[in-house]
């Protein structure tokens, strides 16, 4: 491709012939043919090496809000010099240049390696790219350029962020009850003697183990084994209106970073996690336990995004027969444009499952992107508490989130309702 | 199913029908540029019967430059020496591209005359005047507008004349370049009525042939130089005589009142007093004492061959000169190389009936020797020590512009040609060139750009959801109704078929709010600061 120069010397020496044909002057021709030729001798010598680019991550995998180191390894493999060359590292726009640059000029001899470091940060879950490499050369007059592709990429995925849960908003009512309960060799809350140690502040007295006291002189507790709570099932709502809100802040973000933090609480007790996710179809992973379920679940995290409008009550009629009797279910949802969650709801309280939703208020988010009328909002909010009292008169735990509340002070809600 | 296929018969003959009206339309743009009958004459550059090849050969053997003009006569302007230069336009077939120009009052003018923009013709006329001859060989062509320059007049109809070559037809007519008209005796011209050039010939005191100058004088063959046609026996022998041979012609005039580019202007051959013109084309003769439409055709003495000259003498040393004449065809191969046309043993330009059956031979003529006496009257040298021989930068030039190419695509390199020259050589298309230059420079200013410097941007899109329509729905009285009764019926925990149920004063003694229980019992019309004052009560309804 030619630059600008190699274009004003092309019409130039075109201007120059022509008006030298007009005021029969033949330098003034000559001069003109000479810029022409000039060019044409300039496009001749174009190209670089043969290039070899190398990229090496810090991680394929991170979460929402990590940075990532990059390197890349530029070789020169011909027997030539690269001439002025520029190595651009393409990154997806959803990604910030931390530190360093993604982009170089070099110059390599035959042989010499250049190597191009770049942190990046991932403000956004999902999968992710980096690549192709792009590479520019110039001739030595600047009058040609030429751009090509290296098409070697590197595949990153962005979990979402784990949040902190605490753990007295999230215990079990009915500890081991169900089928299929274990008990497991941890510490925690349970009815079998794990260990003693050493009592401090906030352990209750019920707790203090009198004969070792005696025994001993210090105040020992009583710990006990851990027992399992059974099957944990996750309902992510990835309907098309779960993007209401702005890129970073809507309901689906909100609820990817819920679904990803209980997962990671619960698979942490060891119980077993399920999630389903429903938008135009329905992804449905299993409850297993472990870092493998772990992984799978965040994976599935990432690659959410808004489309469909499956209703909920289709989700329940197809899950409801998997789910372990009496296990705890977390629909995550603002309930919005779905008529079928109070019935589902009802369904799912109707066979045993201790229901717990977790609704992003839509509204709220709706309002960091568009004008809503004051009155207009105030109406949706009255029909957005109606819809949740209807939930929690069915007799589930029901959380209005809001989008300025962290995710431990909105499951605190769920002592209030 | 049926439809559909219909739909596609129709879009098909639409895009034929389309595509043969573009074709049709390409195609007759293109056949002005591209020689598809393959049909050209009068070249010199071609050696068919009816081209100049034969004379062109004489002049280079000469010792001539013979160089053809391809494009436009505007590259007369740049001839550096039109003294020892020769134009000569044989036949002009086609008529200019119409383009724009300056007229001679500085208006923009689309050319209208005939074969010659007016900066062409301007440009000939220059060269004529800077000293340069030319020679017009024209019948029923384009070259009016040339001669219109210089006061002369193409009639464009066919002269008949009486003194026509017998064996052949009455198209074939004799010209006899001298003062009077000659005549016939029987199937020839009547020796008693052949006079000589007047001019060439030295009767009028001046402007004598050079030819003539060295008549008489012994020398050798290689010596006669641009006279050797007229050596004979070791000397040179002129002869001012010419009886030309003329094929198809037209008639000259002098058109009254007009002085044209040169003051000099004479009449150097005439027909017979008996010629006729036909004025209407029918191929009949029809005259009388005036013209009316029942004898429109004219009869008379009119004129084959006219010059002018800047000087009585038609020195070139003085000025130049322009030779019209009232036939393309004068100086074919047929005409000009009679004896080669005729041999029944080699005949250079093909069979024909006089090489097969010995009929309609052409005559014996002095188009050669009138031909060859112009051009060394043209191009002999004035320096002393080189008489007879051509000046050191003698030059034909053949316009072949204005003739059709037998190449293929050489009309359109022609035309090309014709626009390059145009645009370097013409007032008004410089100055659009010049306007055109500048646009491009400025547009490779304006929309020439570098390839941007590569910057990593960090862009997340931020994108609303959210249906702007429905919060005019939410700000509706009968809206804020049903909300507000679902709100009852679910601080009640009732069922719908329980709520709806529900007499209305019991509804109301729910509701426990004077102002409340009418917005849900009595629909009507709510101003917005009402509407404001409910929505503002239903939200703390229930509270206590």
């Amino acid at each position: 491709m030619w630059t600008r120069k190699a274009s004003f010397t092309f019409t130039g020496g075109i201007a120059l012939i022509l008006i030298g044909m007009m005021i029969a002057n033949l330098q003034m021709m000559i001069l003109g043919l000479t810029f022409i030729a000039f060019i044409v001798v300039n496009s001749w010598i174009s190209g670089h090496g043969d290039v070899e680019v190398q990229r090496t991550l810090s991680a394929d995998n991170l979460y929402k809000g990590d940075d990532l180191y990059v390197e890349l390894l530029v070789t020169n493999r011909s027997n030539r010099n690269t001439q002025l060359l520029e190595v651009y590292d393409n990154i997806p726009h959803e990604m910030k240049l931390r530190s360093g640059l993604n982009q170089m000029r070099l110059n390599l001899k035959p042989g010499e390696s250049a190597r191009i470091r770049y942190v990046l940060r991932c403000p956004l879950r999902g999968h992710f790219s980096i690549g192709p490499v792009s590479l520019r050369s110039r001739n030595t007059f600047n009058l040609g350029v030429d751009e090509m592709y290296v098409d070697h990429h590197s595949d990153i995925v962005i979990f979402p962020q784990i949040k902190e849960v605490e753990e007295a908003f999230l215990r079990s009512r009915t500890p081991k009850m169900y089928t299929g309960a274990t008990t497991l060799r941890t510490p925690g809350q349970g009815s079998e003697f794990y260990s003693l140690r050493e009592y401090v502040p906030g352990d209750p007295f019920k707790n203090i183990n009198w004969k070792a006291f005696a025994r001993t002189g210090d105040l020992m507790v009583n710990e006990k084994c851990r027992d399992a709570v059974t099957d944990l099932y996750i309902l992510l709502d990835s309907r098309d209106i779960a993007r209401i809100g702005t890129v970073l802040k809507n309901p689906l973000e909100m609820g990817t970073v819920s679904a990803a933090s209980l997962a990671a609480f619960f698979l942490k007790r060891r119980d077993s996690v399920a999630l389903a996710i429903f938008d135009d179809s329905l992804a449905y992973l299993p409850p297993d336990t472990g870092d493998k379920q772990y992984f799978k679940i965040l994976s599935a995290l990432a690659g959410v995004s808004p489309k469909g409008t499956m209703p909920l009550q289709a989700v329940t009629n197809s899950l409801s027969g998997r789910f372990s009797r009496g296990s705890p279910v977390f629909i995550i949802s603002s309930c919005e444009g779905d008529g079928t969650v109070p019935a589902a709801v009802r369904d799912l309280v109707g066979r045993g499952h201790e229901v717990t939703v977790l609704s992003p208020s839509s509204i709220d988010f709706e309002r960091l992107v568009s004008r809503i009328p004051r009155m207009s909002y105030e109406v949706l909010k009255l029909e957005r508490q109606n819809r949740l009292t209807t939930l929690a008169g069915s007799g589930a735990m029901v959380i209005d989130w809001m989008p300025d509340m962290d995710l431990s002070q909105a499951l605190m809600q769920v002592r209030g309702y | 199913m049926l439809e559909d296929l219909n739909l596609n018969y129709r879009r098909i003959g639409l895009q034929a029908a389309f595509w043969s009206v573009m074709l049709v339309l390409l195609l007759s743009i293109l056949i002005n540029f591209v020689n598809v009958t393959n049909t050209n004459q009068l070249s010199a550059y071609d050696d068919d019967w009816n081209d100049m090849s034969a004379f062109r050969q004489d002049i280079k053997d000469m010792g001539i430059q013979t160089n053809s003009l391809v494009s436009s006569p505007l590259l007369l302007a740049d001839i550096e020496d039109p003294r020892n230069t020769t134009y000569i336009l044989a036949g002009v077939e086609r008529d200019t591209l119409s383009l724009p120009q300056f007229d001679s009052d500085g208006f923009i003018t689309i050319a209208a005359e005939d074969g010659y923009s007016p900066s062409e013709i301007d440009a000939i006329v220059e060269f004529v005047d800077a000293g340069g001859t030319a020679l017009i060989l024209d019948d029923y062509g384009f070259a009016g507008s040339i001669a219109q320059a210089y006061g002369v007049r193409y009639t464009g109809y066919q002269l008949f004349d009486t003194t026509y070559v017998q064996e052949l037809d009455y198209n074939y007519i004799w010209m006899c370049v001298q003062a009077t008209p000659c005549g016939m005796n029987g199937s020839s011209i009547d020796p008693d009525t052949i006079s000589v050039h007047e001019r060439w010939s030295g009767a009028s005191g001046e402007g004598a042939h050079p030819c003539k100058l060295m008549n008489g004088q012994s020398m050798p063959l290689e010596d006669a130089g641009l006279c050797a046609h007229h050596w004979n026996n070791g000397e040179i022998s002129y002869n001012a005589t010419y009886q030309m041979l003329l094929n198809n012609i037209t008639a000259l005039e002098l058109i009254p009142g007009v002085n044209g580019a040169l003051s000099e202007v004479s009449i150097r051959a005439v027909t017979s007093n008996e010629a006729t013109v036909d004025v209407n084309g029918d191929g009949e003769i029809w005259v009388g004492n005036e013209v009316n439409s029942e004898t429109p055709d004219l009869w008379g003495q009119f004129n084959l061959s006219i010059e002018a000259c800047a000087r009585k003498s038609c020195d070139p040393g003085e000025g130049g000169r322009i030779v019209f004449m009232a036939d393309g065809s004068a100086l074919i191969n047929a005409i000009y190389d009679y004896e080669g046309f005729n041999d029944p043993n080699n005949p250079l330009y093909g069979t024909n009936e006089c090489v097969t059956n010995n009929t309609k031979c052409i005559p014996e003529n002095d188009n050669r020797k009138w031909a060859l006496d112009f051009i060394a009257e043209a191009l002999m040298s004035s320096k002393i020590g080189e008489e007879g021989q051509p000046s050191e930068n003698a030059v034909v030039i053949f316009d072949e512009s204005r003739h059709p190419q037998n190449a293929l695509f050489a009309d359109t390199y022609n035309t090309v040609y014709f626009l390059l020259v145009y645009f370097t050589g013409e007032g008004l298309a410089m100055l659009l060139l010049f306007l055109g230059l500048f646009i491009a420079f400025e547009a490779v200013l304006i929309k020439k750009r570098d390839p941007e410097p590569w910057r990593h941007v960090f862009s997340i899109i931020y994108y609303g959801f959210g249906d702007a329509n429905r919060y005019t729905y939410y700000a509706k009285s009968d809206k804020i109704r049903q909300v507000f009764l679902s709100k009852v019926r679910n601080q009640n925990g009732l069922s719908r078929e329980e709520f709806h149920a529900m007499p209305a004063r019991e509804l109301v003694s729910l509701i426990n709010d004077p102002v409340l229980a009418k917005f849900a019992i009595e629909p009507g019309k709510y101003s917005l600061e009402q509407t404001v004052a409910v929505v503002k009560r239903i939200k703390a309804w229930g509270r206590t």
